[in-house]
């Protein structure tokens, strides 16, 4: 599961997942969703960049 | 300092940027420090786990609710003691706020699923993945919120980021010639190098990390990038359970009332 915030600066993170996941399914470029959503720190965009889901 | 100079760069819900002139790094810091360790936040700090069929760990879990941000405005807190500052034994509605949680798998667990004794204290994200559920697995659990500060623990921290940097500036030596390299070299593309004019020009200077990329590049000297010792450019962001105004608000009163505690002490008017 993905940390609930970002590990480095505390921004929840983790309430804009499933948006980002859908986003990304839909076609959409991962740095658009990312600065779409408001992302702008390398710190909380790797968490969800790099997250891997291994509880399926 | 007593000229001090506030303006407001940019403010949204949960982003507020000011730029600070005429003040000094203590006293900057302090409201940094006090915002980030001194305002009370609601956050999830007793769990009773009743049953948890999940494969994740009670402790995990746990610390995955405690994290999540609750809705705890200045208006909603008001009245409300400090868990260890109350003088019930273990909580009360004067100090803490209850919160359940019941799900049967299949299913996916998500910070809506938290139900508040309080209306109006509550996640501040419904869509924050908390657990998962498989067939026939099933979770009981009992929650309570209680109000901290950030020197406790961080989730009793309001702020993500909380910090300053002093006001960037870059000045040119004009003696020299003027080298073109160094405007390429900025990462955040704030300078730009005009030929037609034979200058370089700084589109947004508040946005200078003051990296000194183009000093680097720079190998005649041409540029050099400094700061303004007593103007500063400070940044609160929340996590959204309350708005970066109030944190500011309620950090600048807690500093306050240390400063009056400090006074009194001085005149020998409290021990």
């Amino acid at each position: 599961m993905i940390p609930i915030r970002c590990v480095s600066c505390g921004k929840p993170v983790s309430a804009y997942f499933d948006e980002y996941n859908q986003r990304l399914e839909d076609g959409e470029k991962s740095k658009d969703i990312l600065e779409d959503m408001g992302f702008k720190r390398y710190c909380c965009r790797r968490m969800l960049i790099s997250h891997v889901e291994t509880w399926k | 300092m007593f000229n001090m100079e506030i303006e407001v760069k940019s403010q949204n819900d949960d982003e507020l940027v000011l730029i600070i002139r005429d003040a000094e790094i203590p006293f900057v810091n302090a409201i940094r420090r006090s915002a980030m360790m001194s305002v009370p936040k609601i956050a999830i700090e007793d769990v009773n786990i009743i049953r948890n069929d999940s494969s994740m760990f009670n402790e995990v879990l746990a610390h995955r609710l405690g994290l999540t941000p609750l809705v705890s405005s200045l208006k909603h807190v008001e009245g409300m003691a400090l868990a260890d500052e109350c003088d019930c034994n273990d909580f009360c509605p004067k100090c803490g706020v209850a919160f359940s949680l019941n799900a049967v798998g299949p299913k996916e667990v998500y910070s809506k699923d938290l139900i508040s004794s309080d209306s109006k204290i509550k996640p501040v994200y419904d869509t924050i993945p908390l657990v998962k559920l498989k067939e026939g697995e099933e979770l009981k659990i009992e929650a309570v919120a209680k109000l901290g500060l950030g020197k406790d623990h961080a989730k009793w921290m309001p702020t993500t980021v909380c910090a300053y940097k002093q006001y960037p500036e870059i000045t040119f030596n004009e003696n020299v010639e003027i080298d073109y390299d160094c405007a390429d070299a900025c990462p955040r593309g704030i300078l730009k190098g005009d030929r037609r004019s034979k200058k370089i020009k700084i589109l947004d200077i508040e946005d200078c990390s003051m990296c000194k990329s183009c000093v680097r590049a720079s190998v005649n000297n041409y540029i050099n990038v400094g700061y303004q010792e007593n103007n500063f450019i400070f940044k609160i962001e929340t996590d959204g359970s309350m708005t970066p105004k109030e944190v500011l608000l309620k950090a600048c009163d807690e500093l306050g009332e240390k400063s009056d505690k400090f006074i009194k002490f001085s005149e020998g008017g409290n021990k």
